[in-house]
């Protein structure tokens, strides 16, 4: 019997990047598909590694683990529970949209593709690692790479942008290693190695004061990867100017490692601090909700109106965190997924329009369903899935993140009800400033995307949103006993 | 009596001096009029013979010279990290002196002098040895720090370096003095045994302090930092390198040696004031790098705060604060030399060494711009890069001590350096460049590039061997504090 080896799915990327690196720039068509081929491979093996889970005998499977730095117990340790396994999906179909995407760049091309593949390796690597000096260690690799993409092919403003965003994601992970290190020397282990000190923390929690400070640095660091309230502000514009790919992996997939750090060594590991920290964030979880949502309906720009939007939805993570009970948790997970995949799907389509249409900016667009029904009508449902409308997949997520709140944090979850319809009015708004109504004269040669290998990526995400907001159950059963698992031992 | 002398262990540096006499004769020998550089390509020769001898040393241990000398796995770490960036720093100076052309072998004399100097720093075991070691080191920088005498920027770079460089000279002095007065020896050994036996007073105070502020010197910490800046942008680029790699290293060396072996018994009263320079050096020098347009001088203020995060192992006091110091030096090597070769190959071909004339660098460029985007970024400290462990090697070691304010700090100032750092690579990377013709780089210079990038990578990558090399190198450490 086949089992998967969880190192493929780093090496052979990293293969497909140092071909990329050895090949002459003005091969373009071949690094093009090289570069495909690099993030699909990886896609079908993290499909297979999502199939051949076993969900009912739950934990850590296909482990692989190497000894690494022996002095200080860092290990090579990969492995995935359903947790990320579904993170890797998720990661996985992103990727593969994002590159499918980039035929739109035109110029630089050999780097732009270098380093979007080193991002995607790193995130891989992240979501892949049990270890957690080596969860740091690969989610850090995409930072400059980020940034040399956002300088690069962003739109006006890039070079602050570029530059917000990387300082505030490098201050939040500084912020979250002090954490990580001070939470290693205090277990007494000598050992990075995830599940031996999940298995001490369980018999031997921390002392309530060290756990207290610890869990603050950890969740205020990747709270900032997470765009946790007040520290949201470089996703908006960061996101508005990156590229396409950065804005849709961003956005969907590598701010999640926020939420997925914050599960698995903050809240998991300091049970006790998190039930003293997590209300606080719940409340700022509703600001979040709130005032980025109100922020968005303010905005003419289409893509700040998904990065503000972006960030209000994290509000909902944030909060289906602070619940600790499965039902929330499993909103929290089928979250991350749907929103990733909505997200990327929605920054997918506004690169495509922006492209075509020299603009992003409400007032200038408009009735661009007549040129672009394919488009328009991908940009509607993704809109629909963002504003929670049943049928999608996160309907799902946000119904069980409600439901979950709803015993502890009432007056919260009410707010976050309402959070839903700001949500709807704004992209509401988008879809009748944007797409419908007069076509402006501009607009009208315009194309749709006409080809299959055109409509592929915007399908691939639409039809996972879709699957997944039917049958809830597909991810559901899958991360069951690992949600439950994590549920059992911070109570 | 004669004492007993064990050759053996000197064998390193009484081979080096061998080699400079060998050159000088050559270097008189030689035709005046000859094109071919037989003195740096004998030099080479000399250089991979003596990283051969050195591989076979790393079993030696013991003191000679009636305890003066010492050969110990700390002094063989630096010598091997002193002979690997020696190769770089001739491999520059070769390319830089293309362009100038004259009293190149003088140049290169002055390397190995301060080579012999730095290897003996290494080896010190005793005040006066030490002291006369950090002489030969600085005095062979003063000269060749000046040596562009038709430069007014060299010229006050290298008078500015030998004031300062004096005086701190002149407080080592002063303070072994008054160390003398209390333990009556010079030796490391008794000054060792006499600090475990008595506590710290007003005069030993005193002595450290002085102690310290000269190495403080070497290693440029603030408050002894004002000769940086100038002194790096003016000097020749070759020796900007030396002072930011290997004179740092000997300073943190006589740090190691002082401040976790002979003096270790007081760390206790030692360890905050580490602390508090640690923080002011690191803010300070990343405050000052951001509003730099030379990239000579930014590398100066960098190398300032970079400072600052190495004496964080100095406060932090353990084994591991120690390894962690030498972990970082490893990947600031390889760091730092690459940035330095990009440097020197741009500023022959550009005449510059502003900032704003690296402007598109990377399409003029890949290897260069390449290369100093690995070192800007492993200089910032991110994985996988040598820099990231090192910085992460660190902050635990401040975190285990009790630190956390310290690491907070730190944190904080990762932040500001990654902001110049990627100002640096915005403009490599994104802006326009100037003129559009590639910048020829040498075979040699191609070959030390992608060699340095390599180090950069593996030391970051594959931590394993080189975490086990410092941390030997601190644990058979000769009058190492328990």
């Amino acid at each position: 019997m086949f089992t998967p080896n969880l190192s493929w799915i780093l090496l052979l990327p990293l293969v497909g990047l140092a071909f990329v690196c050895m090949l002459p720039a003005d091969k373009t068509s071949l690094i093009r598909r090289i570069s495909i081929i690099s993030v699909l491979v990886p896609f079908i093996l993290s499909v297979w590694v999502y199939v051949a889970y076993d969900h009912v005998a739950g934990g850590f499977q296909f482990v692989q683990n190497v000894p690494w730095v022996v002095p200080f117990g860092i290990s090579y340790h990969l492995g995935v529970d359903g947790i990320n396994s579904l993170m890797l999906l998720l990661l996985g179909a992103v990727s593969l949209a994002a590159v499918l995407v980039s035929v739109s760049i035109k110029e630089r091309i050999k780097e732009y593709y270098v380093l979007l593949l080193i991002t995607v390796i790193g995130t891989y690597g992240a979501f892949l690692s049990l270890d957690i000096f080596f969860f740091y260690f690969f989610h850090e690799v995409a930072a400059v790479p980020v940034f040399l993409m956002i300088a690069i092919w962003g739109s006006e403003r890039r070079e602050f942008a570029a530059m917000k965003l990387t300082l505030f994601l490098v201050a939040g992970a500084s912020l979250a290693l002090i954490g990580l290190l001070a939470l290693y020397l205090s277990t007494g282990l000598q050992t990075f190695d995830l599940v031996q000190i999940q298995q001490q923390l369980a018999n031997h929690p921390l002392p309530l004061d060290v756990q207290n400070w610890v869990f603050l640095l950890i969740v205020v660091g990747f709270g900032i990867t997470l765009t946790l309230w007040p520290f949201y502000t470089w996703a908006p514009v960061g996101y508005a100017e990156a590229p396409t790919a950065i804005s849709m992996l961003h956005a969907g997939v590598l701010k999640k490692m926020g939420a997925y750090a914050i599960i698995r060594f903050a809240i998991q590991l300091m049970p006790q601090a998190a039930h003293t920290w997590m209300p606080i964030i719940a409340a700022l979880a509703i600001m979040n909700i709130v005032y980025c949502g109100l922020v968005a309906l303010t905005q003419r720009d289409l893509k700040y109106i998904l990065g503000y939007s972006s960030c209000s939805h994290m509000g909902y993570i944030l909060l289906g965190l602070a619940c600790f009970n499965t039902i929330g948790l499993n909103g929290v997970v089928y979250l991350m997924f749907a929103h990733g995949i909505m997200a990327a799907l929605a920054f997918a389509l506004t690169g495509f329009v922006a492209d075509q249409t020299k603009t992003r900016n409400l007032n200038e667009l408009g009735g661009l369903l007549k040129c672009m029904p394919f488009i328009g009508t991908c940009f509607m449902m993704a809109a629909f899935a963002s504003a929670g409308v049943p049928g999608f997949a996160n309907f799902v997520a946000e119904v069980l993140v409600l439901l979950g709140a709803w015993d502890q944090y009432r007056w919260l979850t009410v707010l976050a009800i309402f959070g839903l319809v700001i949500t709807a009015i704004y992209l509401l708004k988008a879809i009748r400033l944007g797409f419908q109504g007069p076509l402006g004269p501009r607009f009208a040669g315009l194309t749709d995307a006409r080809t299959m290998a055109a409509k592929f990526p915007y399908i691939l995400l639409l039809a996972l949103l879709i699957l997944v907001g039917c049958l809830p159950s597909v991810i559901l059963t899958h991360i069951g006993s690992s949600t439950a698992a994590i549920v059992e031992s911070i109570r | 009596m004669f004492p007993v002398i064990n050759w053996s262990l000197v064998s390193l540096e009484v081979l080096m001096s061998i080699i400079l006499v060998l050159l000088v004769a050559v270097d008189i020998a030689l035709p005046k009029n000859t094109d071919k550089d037989w003195i740096g390509i004998f030099s080479f020769i000399g250089l991979a013979g003596l990283i051969i001898f050195w591989l076979t040393q790393g079993s030696l241990n013991g003191v000679t010279f009636s305890g003066m000398y010492v050969m110990d796995s700390l002094a063989w770490f630096f010598k091997g990290f002193f002979l690997v960036a020696m190769v770089f720093v001739f491999a520059m100076t070769q390319e830089f002196f293309k362009s100038l052309g004259e009293r190149r072998n003088e140049f290169y004399l002055l390397l190995w002098l301060a080579l012999i100097g730095m290897c003996l720093i290494a080896s010190s075991a005793d005040f006066l040895l030490m002291f006369i070691a950090i002489e030969i080191l600085t005095i062979s920088l003063y000269v060749m720090t000046a040596y562009l005498k038709s430069d007014r920027l060299s010229i006050e770079a290298g008078m500015k370096y030998l004031i300062l460089g004096a005086l701190a000279s002149g407080f080592f002095l002063y303070g072994i003095s008054f160390l003398y007065g209390a333990a009556h020896s010079t030796h490391f050994d008794v000054i060792q045994s006499y600090c475990q036996t008595h506590g710290i007073t007003p005069i030993t105070v005193f002595a450290t302090v002085l102690i310290f502020a000269a190495v403080g010197f070497k290693i440029a910490a603030v408050p002894f930092h004002m000769w940086v800046a100038d002194v790096y942008q003016g000097a020749p680029t070759p020796v900007t390198a030396l002072l930011s790699v290997g004179s740092k290293a000997a300073g943190f060396i006589v740090l190691i040696r002082l401040f976790f072996g002979v003096f270790g018994a007081w760390h206790v009263e030692w360890s905050l004031v580490l602390a508090v320079l640690s923080a002011i050096t690191m803010t300070y020098g990343n405050l000052v790098a951001m509003c730099q347009t030379n990239i000579k001088r930014l590398l100066g203020y960098s190398s300032i705060s970079h400072a600052g995060y190495l004496l964080m192992g100095a406060a932090a006091g353990t084994a591991l604060g120690a390894a962690g110091i030498n972990f970082y030096l490893l990947g600031y090597l390889f760091t730092n030399l690459a940035a330095f070769l990009v440097i020197i190959v741009f500023s022959i071909a550009a005449k510059s060494d502003e900032i704003a004339d690296y402007a598109g660098l990377s399409q003029r460029s890949s290897l260069l711009a390449c290369a100093m985007l690995l070192a800007l970024v492993s200089l910032a400290g991110m994985p996988p890069l040598a820099g990231f462990f090192g910085k992460f090697t660190l902050l635990m070691a401040v975190i285990k001590s009790g630190y956390v304010w310290l690491a907070l700090i730190a944190g904080v100032n990762i932040v500001i350096s990654t902001y110049y750092y990627l100002v640096v690579a915005k403009r490599i990377f994104v802006e326009k460049p100037h003129s559009t013709t590639p910048v020829a780089i040498s075979a040699g210079m191609q070959l030390l590039l992608v060699l340095a990038i390599v180090g950069i990578v593996v030391v970051g990558t594959f931590q394993g061997p080189f975490l086990d090399a410092a941390m030997a190198a601190v644990n058979g450490m000769y009058l190492a504090h328990p």
